[in-house]
């Protein structure tokens, strides 16, 4: 009969084993994931690009035309959107730019300005409720692949609350993917509109002849500026998330490797020390015998 | 003589290379482009595409977007846009598919 030790330690073998199981299937399933979600990352950038370009010659051309998302008003109630994600088991990925967030949020709070709290995924409306902050509107399951349909649905909140005057900015938080080891938090101001930075030489004026007018134009390229902002952010996000999915569930299937090393030692020195006891019961039980017989 | 073209969605580009005219359907009707056009900016419409470069003729369902004429250099960023395979009335079909899919999508997020 195996003693209690033994049975327990197999046991608990097993039951590692089960979950290594699991962890890695994980990894493997988040590791298949990167290079698709990097590849949209890398899709989505021809877009961006022209877009700003576009902007930027049109914003020139019309000579500095005034719109409403570019125009800075003081904040009477700041915006905060968090892009985190729905499911954990990715580490810290959550946290980090949640803590991030709720850091600006605090010193917003201190300096006397109302938040407006935005959140992407359910690890972080979860959070925040748990805490008691507001939140003003929570978009769920967008995080594992997100389309440009999603982007729109959170560009078009943001600018409808700006718009009304619900928030007079919105910073924004996410991870940006680096690369598969490093990905940064990062927070931008997404609202109003920082004119696009000039990189490099300042395009000359120009002439363009416009169909409709300038104004229009303007009106319809600025609110897609910001959908492609937030569509470049969440697939960014996506590509962190997974990268760092993956990272967690190699560390706990290697966690795992480990722990059933161990184990498997323990379980080992229990068997042997129960032969050996066995094997001197048997022996203490010969002598025995062959003594009452002489 | 030849100008480049480059149309691209959000998710991807979805044609790029040398052209000799393109069809592009504005918001306020149709034009042709060819080489050596003034710098214009206009707003697409739901509509076809159509680029011709040397023998071969793209035809695409645009729905949305810009169109910035700049340098000899044609950009179409398209809100949505996809390659038909068939004559001017099936890419008409997939434009109005892409305006079809957009409005389901905004009645989506409304919900």
């Amino acid at each position: 009969m195996a003693s209690a030790e033994l049975r327990d330690t197999r046991r608990r073998i097993k039951s590692v084993q089960s979950t290594m199981k699991i962890t890695r299937a994980m990894e493997l399933i988040a590791a298949s994931r990167i290079p698709r979600a990097t590849a949209r990352v890398e899709a989505s950038k021809p877009y961006s690009a022209k877009l700003v370009d576009v902007i930027r010659n049109v914003a020139v051309a019309s000579g500095g035309a005034s719109h409403m998302l570019l125009e800075q008003r003081p904040v009477e109630r700041a915006g905060v959107l968090v892009v985190a994600s729905d499911r954990g088991l990715a580490g810290a990925y959550a946290s980090t730019i949640i803590r991030e967030a709720e850091r600006r949020i605090v010193d917003l709070e201190h300096a006397g300005t109302p938040t407006r709290l935005l959140v992407v995924g359910k690890k972080a409306q979860t959070y925040f409720q748990y805490r008691k902050y507001h939140i003003e509107r929570s978009f769920l399951g967008v995080t594992d692949t997100p389309g440009y349909g999603d982007a729109r649905a959170i560009a078009a909140t943001l600018m409808g609350a700006y718009a009304t005057g619900t928030v007079d900015s919105v910073d924004a938080f996410y991870t940006r993917f680096q690369s598969a080891l490093t990905q940064i938090p990062v927070q931008f101001q997404l609202l109003p509109i920082a004119p696009p930075a000039a990189e490099g030489e300042v395009p000359t004026t120009v002439d363009y002849s416009y169909e409709p007018s300038p104004a229009q134009i303007l009106d319809r390229l600025l609110p897609r500026y910001v959908e492609s902002t937030v569509f470049s952010m969440l697939l960014e996000a996506s590509a962190s998330e997974h990268s760092a999915r993956r990272r967690a569930m190699k560390a706990a299937t290697e966690n795992a490797e480990e722990l059933i090393r161990v184990l498997t030692r323990i379980a080992n020195r229990a068997r042997q020390a129960e032969i050996t006891t066995e094997i001197s019961e048997i022996v203490g039980g010969a002598e025995a015998l062959a003594q009452q017989k002489s | 003589m030849g100008f480049r073209v480059d149309i691209v969605a959000p998710e991807a580009v979805v044609w790029s290379g040398e052209a000799e005219f393109v069809v592009a359907r504005t918001t306020e009707g149709e034009i042709g482009i060819l080489a050596g056009h003034e710098p214009l900016m206009a707003a697409l419409a739901t509509g076809v595409v159509v680029v011709e470069s040397g023998n071969e003729k793209v035809t695409i369902g645009t729905h949305g977007g810009f169109l910035q004429v700049l340098n000899n250099q044609v950009t179409l960023l398209t809100d949505r846009a996809e390659i038909s395979e068939g004559d001017r009335a099936d890419a008409l079909r997939v434009a109005e598919q892409l305006r079809a899919q957009e409005e389901a999508s905004e009645d989506d997020s409304e919900s």
